[in-house]
């Protein structure tokens, strides 16, 4: 039957994907290949190192509402109107007491801006903090289990955009009269800026700018120590198996290896997610970041691939793996991530290493 | 049912522009019985598919009873005659009484299905036919004879009174083609069937048809008793063999 | 009087055995399919991932389908029971129903055993038109009603009318060349679709759920639509076993019967691809229902469509209203996958067990 053929055709793509996809879990759609309606990014992903905007772009953020000096009486800014991702107007009627969070980064962000006790729900692979761990999951693989999550009773949902949630069932817990804020942030400032939204949503705001400032702050120390230090061309490789994941232009890595002081080497298509070796080879990168370390792939496992050995990071011995987790997902740590990436492209930039570094390929 | 008369006035089958069978006069009465004699591709099937209506143009006009067929609706028709085909073909396991019972298929209630009288009427075929004992057998299971015969309760089931049978007797072996013969011949000369058979055997036809039409590319080319219909010259010219070998089967009649 | 005919040499099989019984018996295992089909609905809606005590269930039902006063519960309970889990199990019956259903017609029609529902293209249109659907940016629901749900309903339609419009130009009218040319037409949708997922990005995944099959997005709004066009299907198709005994000879024997085979077979065809387009619609691809059900029904009371069909419809509803339990209990697996696990080694072992009956 034709459909099986589909079927395994599908399987090879997706177990495929799944080097590529896994990171999708910890929270970053990594590639956007298609432009999202409501929040085509206002900010250029070759703005050079340097001013990271700090004031909230059109793309997400209060429309009505209290939207200055989140300082006074929180509780009074209810009820509130937001906008998400997805152009959808969210209507909050008082302070949200039970969230439920369908996405890691969003997850984290929660517990950073000290709402994690009124957190009463996570997407099953949301895994940091540990005390999330604790909390029920009811959104898999294949969908939110909407039993689960209309039983917690939540009257605030976080939800990913780009289809990191189904938008099928972002529409169906609308329809049951939940809220859902959409999320979704292709640069490292709007990460910033869905934090904000965040504080916003859950009358954290001040928390929330602490937090962003904390987050800028570290992010100007970067890009601060790499502004003098030159533009070396750089390969995040995303996945290895069966082809060579790269991050596409205009996605979310090619943004921070900008800020991180690099070059990023894209596959040239915002649809298209690998690249042929050839295309690598002569693209030649200086420095190769092992993005896929945490499923065993090693520097030494990619010096050692046939037709590698000419490209200048390999022959340099410059091949270093990063903790893929906080370089990519949208969340509070994010700041540590751009600091672990810029010392994996410049390992003599004056920038302190980030907390709780993973011990990747022990060589 | 009364009685049927089968009357062909002019008739052919056109596929297109090609005509393989053309202006065919014959009268079958009511009880005759009749064989459909000639070589491969000389248009045998062709005209019972000019008389069912299958594939093909029909051209001329075929009557039962004085009535062109096309004004007989189809359910009416199908009670009235029964198409016999020569093989059958079954995906799905099917038991003996089943398939006798499709015959009813004209007669029952469209949507009740069959009736008590429905459900006499197959057994009664099968009684006539003799094949009441393979009640509850997989119709695939069967012997090609027996098999053979049940298809023919099928018809007898139909109530039809008239018969059109293409090469009832293919493949079977003797014993059941004697049994299909004689079965024929029953009915005909018992009930009053109208049996019109294409056979390929000319021995068998022979020996059981008291009327033979012969069939060459196309034209029915003779008709009538046997002796009359298989006579040397005729038979050489038709088949194309020669003198020895109609000896044989002159030889044949027994 | 057996006219000359000495009796055929093989005795006559008398069959006993529990099998034999259940199939003198039709009635009695309608009534059987209806019990089960009411116990699926009962266990449907009472269990689930999340307990809720039987007395609060049996209250919401109460509550909202009969306007009985309101006891206390949760909010969140009412909206399990009610909007949840009562329009996901009717569902998953009526998808049930019309799979069986369609299934039996197609191999009825092809007179083929492996034919499904999907024989003739639907299910590569139908995923198509999702796919196509969820990779365009474009949000659009209407009454419930998703642009996915509408995208798979017509590319489904679409195929099988594309499947037949081609077997009939073709000059071959017969349903064998109508089988073929659906997977022909299949194969070329289902190349499409491949290409479609490689350009999907992210909604890969998506796609992917969908062409498993679920229940999981079931409303009252697709139950109000969908039930509708699925017992328009059905009843049309139950209405003509007859036409599907006739078939069993062939299409030439129908004809000779009485029958209106072209005409018959169209609407047949209209009918069953009608269902299975909506099935499809509602909750993607679901396989082995259209298949096995039928057959094991055959294997019990044979292919006598007056009995297979309602029976069919019966015991699909049953065993896909039980298989959605089964998949969403542990939290939600793939439905598709229920079906092909519970389904696939029942099967083997039926055919094991009667190989007789198959001939085989």
């Amino acid at each position: 039957m034709p459909i099986a053929t589909v079927l395994g055709i599908v399987l090879a793509i997706a177990l495929a994907g799944c080097q590529a996809a896994a990171p999708a879990p910890t929270g970053t759609p990594l590639q956007s290949p298609l432009p999202t309606p409501a929040s085509a990014p206002t900010t250029t992903p070759g703005t050079t190192s340097g001013e990271v905007p700090t004031e909230a772009p059109a793309t997400a953020g209060p429309t009505a509402g209290p939207t200055e000096s989140p300082a006074e009486s929180p509780v009074a800014g209810y009820p509130l109107e937001l906008v998400g991702q997805d152009g959808t107007t969210v209507t909050l009627e008082a302070r949200p007491e039970r969230i439920v969070s369908l996405t890691p980064a969003t997850t984290e962000i929660l517990f950073a801006l000290g709402a994690g006790d009124r957190t009463v729900g996570r997407g099953d692979y949301d895994d940091y903090p540990p005390e999330a761990t604790q909390l029920p999951g009811v959104a898999a693989f294949t969908g939110v289990n909407h039993e689960a999550l209309v039983a917690l009773e939540p009257d605030l949902v976080l939800a990913g955009g780009n289809f990191f949630t189904p938008p099928a069932d972002i529409e169906r817990i609308r329809e049951l009269g939940i809220p859902v804020l959409v999320l979704y942030a292709p640069t490292f400032s709007a990460v910033l800026d869905d934090i904000r939204l965040i504080g916003q949503a859950v009358d954290t705001a001040v928390e929330a700018e602490q937090l962003v400032a904390d987050m800028q702050a570290r992010a100007d120390e970067v890009t601060t120590a790499v502004e003098a230090l030159e533009r070396r061309r750089v390969f995040y490789q995303i996945g290895s198996e069966p082809e060579i994941y790269a991050p596409a232009p205009g996605s979310f890595i090619a943004d921070m290896i900008v800020l991180a002081g690099g070059e990023p080497i894209t596959t040239g298509d915002p649809a298209v997610f690998a690249i042929a070796v050839e295309e690598l080879v002569e693209l030649d990168p200086e420095v190769i970041v092992v993005g896929d370390a945490q499923w065993g792939v090693c520097p030494s496992d990619v010096a050692a691939r046939p037709g590698w050995g000419t490209m200048t990071a390999v022959a340099e011995s410059a091949i270093r793996p990063v903790n893929d987790t906080i370089v990519t997902r949208p969340g509070p740590r994010l700041a540590e991530g751009l600091a672990e990436l810029a010392l994996a492209i410049h390992p003599e930039a004056a920038i302190a290493p980030p907390a709780d570094q993973l011990e990747l390929c022990p060589e | 049912m009364s009685d049927i008369e089968l009357e062909l006035r002019g008739v052919g089958l056109a596929y297109g522009h090609r005509e393989v069978l053309r202006d065919v006069h014959m009268v079958l009465r009511p009880g005759e019985r009749a064989a459909l004699l000639g070589p491969n591709g000389a248009g045998k099937s062709s005209l019972l598919r000019a008389i069912t209506g299958g594939e093909g143009r029909r051209l001329g006009a075929v009557l039962l009873n004085g009535q062109p067929v096309e004004e007989i609706g189809r359910l009416r028709l199908a009670r009235q005659v029964a198409v016999v085909p020569g093989q059958t073909t079954v995906a799905f396991p099917l038991r003996v009484e089943e398939l006798v019972a499709l015959g009813r298929i004209p007669h029952e209630h469209p949507l009740l299905g069959p009736r008590p009288a429905d459900h006499a009427a197959v057994d009664a075929a099968m009684r006539r036919v003799g094949v009441e004992s393979l009640v509850g057998r997989d119709v695939r299971e069967l012997s090609l004879g027996e098999r053979q015969l049940v298809v023919l309760a099928m018809a007898v089931a139909q109530g039809a009174r008239l018969l059109l049978l293409d090469e009832p007797t293919v493949h079977l072996d003797l014993r059941h083609q004697v049994a299909v013969m004689e079965l024929l011949a029953d009915l005909s000369e018992r009930d009053g069937v109208t049996v019109l058979a294409v056979l390929h055997d000319i021995a068998l036809a022979r020996h059981y048809f008291p009327r033979l039409l012969l069939v060459s590319e196309g034209r029915l080319v003779a008709d009538g008793l046997p002796d009359e219909v298989l006579g040397a010259e005729l038979m050489a010219e038709v088949y194309g063999i020669d003198d020895s070998l109609l000896a044989v089967l002159g030889g044949a009649r027994g | 009087m057996s006219a000359g005919v000495s009796t055929p040499v093989s005795a006559p099989v008398v069959r006993v055995g529990r099998i034999e019984g259940l199939r003198r018996r039709p009635v009695m295992l309608a009534f059987a399919g209806l019990a089960l089909c009411a116990l699926v609905l009962a266990l449907g809606v009472a269990l689930g991932s999340v307990g809720i005590p039987l007395a609060d269930t049996v209250g919401v039902l109460l509550h909202r389908l009969f306007g009985w006063p309101a006891v206390s519960w949760p909010a969140s309970t009412e909206t399990i029971v009610f909007e949840l889990r009562l329009p996901r199990v009717l569902t998953a019956m009526a998808v049930g129903v019309g799979l069986a259903l369609a299934g039996a017609t197609f191999q009825g029609l092809l007179r083929n055993p492996l034919a499904d529902p999907y024989v003739l293209g639907t299910a590569s249109g139908a995923a198509l038109g999702a796919a196509v659907a969820m990779t365009v940016p474009l949000q659009m629901v209407v009454l419930g009603i998703g642009l996915v749900n509408v995208s798979a309903f017509v590319g489904a339609s679409l195929a099988v009318a594309v499947v037949y419009r081609l077997a009939r130009a073709g000059g071959l009218g017969s349903m064998t060349s109508v089988l073929l040319t659906g997977y022909a037409v299949g194969a070329l949708l289902a190349a499409a679709l491949a290409l479609v997922m490689y350009l999907s990005g992210n909604s890969l995944r998506q796609i992917f759920v969908y062409l498993l099959g679920s229940f999981a997005l079931s409303s009252w709004p697709q139950v109000l639509i969908g039930l509708p066009i699925i017992t328009l299907g059905s009843t049309v198709i139950l209405l003509r076993a007859r036409v599907l005994n006739a078939m069993l000879l062939g299409e030439e024997t129908a004809g000779h019967l009485g029958l209106d085979v072209n005409r018959q077979r169209l609407v047949l065809l209209g009918a069953a691809t009608l269902v299975t387009a909506a099935a499809v619609a509602m909750s993607g691809l679901i396989g082995f229902v259209g298949l096995v059900v039928p057959h094991l029904v055959r294997l019990v009371v044979g292919p006598n469509a007056r009995t297979l069909l309602p029976l069919s419809a019966i015991y699909g509803a049953a065993f896909l209203g039980a298989a959605d339990l089964l998949a969403r209990l542990p939290g939600e697996l793939p439905v598709g996958v229920v079906t092909a696990v519970v389904g696939a080694p029942f099967f083997l072992y039926l055919l094991r067990r009667y190989r007789a009956s198959y001939a085989l």
